[in-house]
């Protein structure tokens, strides 16, 4: 009795050739007056990452990859703590919540996830604009927010900021990567194989706002692999503020 | 040449699909229970561990209803089921949601809505159903579907290359057949393990120590209630054994007919456990009821409240159907409102709630001394209730005060 919804999505949507062009670039921005100073002594809470790495079906399906995921979120975690001295500020791990705080962050990490998806479809690239942010697109102005329910989640009160991330890899299998070839060759249609989609966010633990975001639709550095999760954890860093982690 | 290439790739489809949807028609016996499941390959294990994902999120979710003794009861139900050795492998939440359904995913999480609670009538109808999400379970529809619906888009994939590689319209027209076979097969895939899975779940209750012919009862209380919907939505009769091409499951005609001949006769004397059911559900049955009410469903409501109500009316199932009519609110709907509120109170003088709606009602209908007395004995039972500030207006007395 489930899935009907999603299978009939599925049809609809994944079968062939040009994916979306939505999130097909890079695009970050910072809070108008919002300013990190490097070794300010400042504390950043980094919730526990959402990590997926699997592979991309001949006809476009995800295909989960436990150990390749397993491997990304290690790597990644590596990456991110040997990144920790460059972001210029002292870096904590989000403690483990139980009970109501857990229910609590659950819909803190949903609301991140939410409003990120949002400030990516209608403020990053160009296309859809909402109504009430038509202004603020206009003039440069990047003005979200959670609300200032963030300061009660579990570690918030020992931290300044918080760090979300969010990582998702599709790597084109050896049926794609033929269809993508064959497709160039023949008909000479463009077949996207793989698919690299990142973003990470950074939150005032007391008013909620979001002060800074990144988001990067075709990352490179391959988090299965030890070097590789280095350059995606920079990438997804790329121009932190008071970090001297440079775009790339 | 691509034409007699599209053409064999649909033979082999067909047959694929076919096979595989075969479902076995004679006398169901129970299979030998395997142990504990882990799962196995690229593709399980990776599904499982998306799952896990997903149940850790769930566990946090504000839409679980967390209530001890509701959910181990649904467990236990579930357990007198399939046995105590396979129920071990599952974990059972119970959503707010007011639809009939329940979800069993790969790696052993039961969601199951309050909306299927509200419509169960017995142990043995609970156990139908969760016998037969069990049963998707057991059998690891999920991976199977996931691995068809690879196999199909992946053949589209090349079936489109190859059609655009000659775009004459025959080619055009063979590609469009493609796709609608491929998509008409995924379909069937999966109303054939919907079957599948009713097989399993009548033969897991004909083992257990509940009444089988329950699984049957539950389509027919199902086909009542559409009925009941669409008749008062004026809407033509519904047809309840016609197959649509995009339906996920078997229609309910079909499920009642074959669920009632696979029931072991010689379990018809079986008890139900339908006391004990409304026992454990009397606690749960305003909220549920009031979930259902504001689904605006006419028909369906009120098919649920009198189905409920035949084993003897109570305050709460009198003040159901008062809030029922009242909401959809036509002059003639308040009058016969005031009447099953007043029902309602004269089974429990202090049900403020039903003062509430009685005094609303009865303000509408002119009735102001009548409705102004219940609304001042609602404020009396519930000084603190949250709209108290809003009826306190509506009284003149109380507000001169």
């Amino acid at each position: 009795m489930k899935d009907k919804f999603r299978s009939i999505a599925l049809l609809a949507s994944f079968i062939f050739l040009v994916s979306s062009p939505a999130i097909a670039q890079e695009r970050s921005a910072v809070r108008q007056g919002f300013e990190l100073a490097p070794n300010s002594g400042k504390r950043i809470l980094v919730f526990r990452p959402s990590i997926s790495v699997g592979a991309q079906s001949t006809g476009g399906m995800f295909e989960p990859n436990a150990e390749w995921t397993d491997q990304a979120r290690e790597n990644l975690q590596v990456a991110l703590d040997a990144l920790q001295s460059r972001l210029g500020n002292e870096v904590i791990v989000a403690p483990e919540a139980f009970g109501e705080d857990a229910r609590n962050l659950q819909e803190h990490m949903a609301l991140f996830s939410a409003v990120s998806q949002a400030v990516i479809e209608y403020q990053f690239f160009v296309g859809n604009r909402l109504p009430t942010k038509k202004r603020d697109n206009r003039e440069d102005v990047f003005d979200w927010s959670l609300g200032e329910g963030v300061a009660d989640l579990p570690g918030a009160e020992g931290a300044d900021y918080g760090l979300f991330i969010y990582n998702r890899d599709a790597y084109g299998s050896t049926g794609r990567k033929i269809l993508q070839v064959l497709a160039a060759f023949g008909p000479g249609l463009a077949v996207q194989s793989g698919e690299h989609v990142g973003y990470a966010g950074l939150v005032d633990l007391r008013t909620g706002d979001l002060l800074w975001l990144n988001a990067d639709g075709a990352m490179g550095g391959d988090p299965r692999e030890v070097d590789g999760s280095q350059k995606r954890a920079r990438q997804l860093l790329e121009e932190f503020p008071g970090s001297d982690i440079e775009a790339e | 040449m691509f034409r007699f290439a599209l053409a064999s790739i649909v033979t082999g489809l067909l047959s694929c699909a076919s096979a595989a949807g075969a479902l076995a028609q004679s006398a169901p016996i129970l299979p030998p229970y395997q142990g504990v499941y882990q799962p196995v390959g690229v593709d399980e294990i990776g599904i499982w561990q998306e799952d896990d994902e997903g149940e850790r999120r769930l566990a946090a979710s504000p839409l679980v209803i967390r209530d001890e003794r509701l959910t181990s009861y649904v467990k236990d139900v579930l357990c007198s089921a399939v046995g105590e050795d396979r129920c071990s492998a599952t974990r059972v939440y119970i959503m707010r949601e007011p639809t009939f359904n329940a979800t069993m995913s790969p790696n052993g999480t039961m969601r199951v809505f309050s909306g299927l609670l509200l419509r169960m009538r017995s142990e043995a109808e609970l156990a139908a159903i969760l016998g037969h999400e069990f049963g998707h379970f057991e059998s690891r529809h999920s991976l199977n579907i996931f691995k068809s619906q690879r196999r199909g888009t992946d053949l589209l994939a090349w079936g489109a290359l190859l059609a655009s590689m000659s775009p004459s319209y025959d080619v055009r027209r063979n590609y469009r057949n493609l796709e609608i076979s491929v998509y008409g097969n995924l379909f069937r895939y999966k109303r054939d393990q919907e079957r599948e899975a009713d097989t399993l779940g009548i033969v897991y209750l004909n083992n257990s120590n509940l009444r089988p012919q329950a699984a049957s009862e539950v389509w027919q209380n199902l086909m009542g209630e559409i009925e009941a919907s669409a008749n008062s939505r004026g809407l033509s009769r519904p047809r309840f054994n016609a197959v649509a091409f995009t339906a996920s499951h078997p229609p309910e005609g079909e499920r009642a007919a074959y669920l009632s001949q696979l029931a072991s006769p010689e379990g018809a004397s079986r008890d139900d456990g339908a006391a004990r059911y409304q026992e454990v559900l009397s606690t749960w049955l305003p909220m549920f009821l009031d979930d259902q009410i504001k689904l605006n469903d006419f028909g369906a409501s009120e098919y649920i409240i009198e189905s409920l109500a035949r084993n003897g009316w109570t305050a709460t199932l009198w003040f159901a159907r008062g809030e029922l009519y009242r909401t959809r609110g036509n002059q003639r709907d308040l009058v016969n409102a005031a009447q099953f509120y007043a029902n309602a109170i004269g089974m429990d003088a202090n049900l403020a709630e039903a003062y509430r709606g009685l005094g609303l009602s009865l303000l509408k209908t002119n009735n102001m001394t009548d409705g102004e007395a219940a609304l001042r004995r609602y404020l009396e039972l519930n000084p603190d209730a949250d709209d108290a500030m809003m009826i306190r207006l509506m009284v003149p007395t109380e507000n001169s005060q």
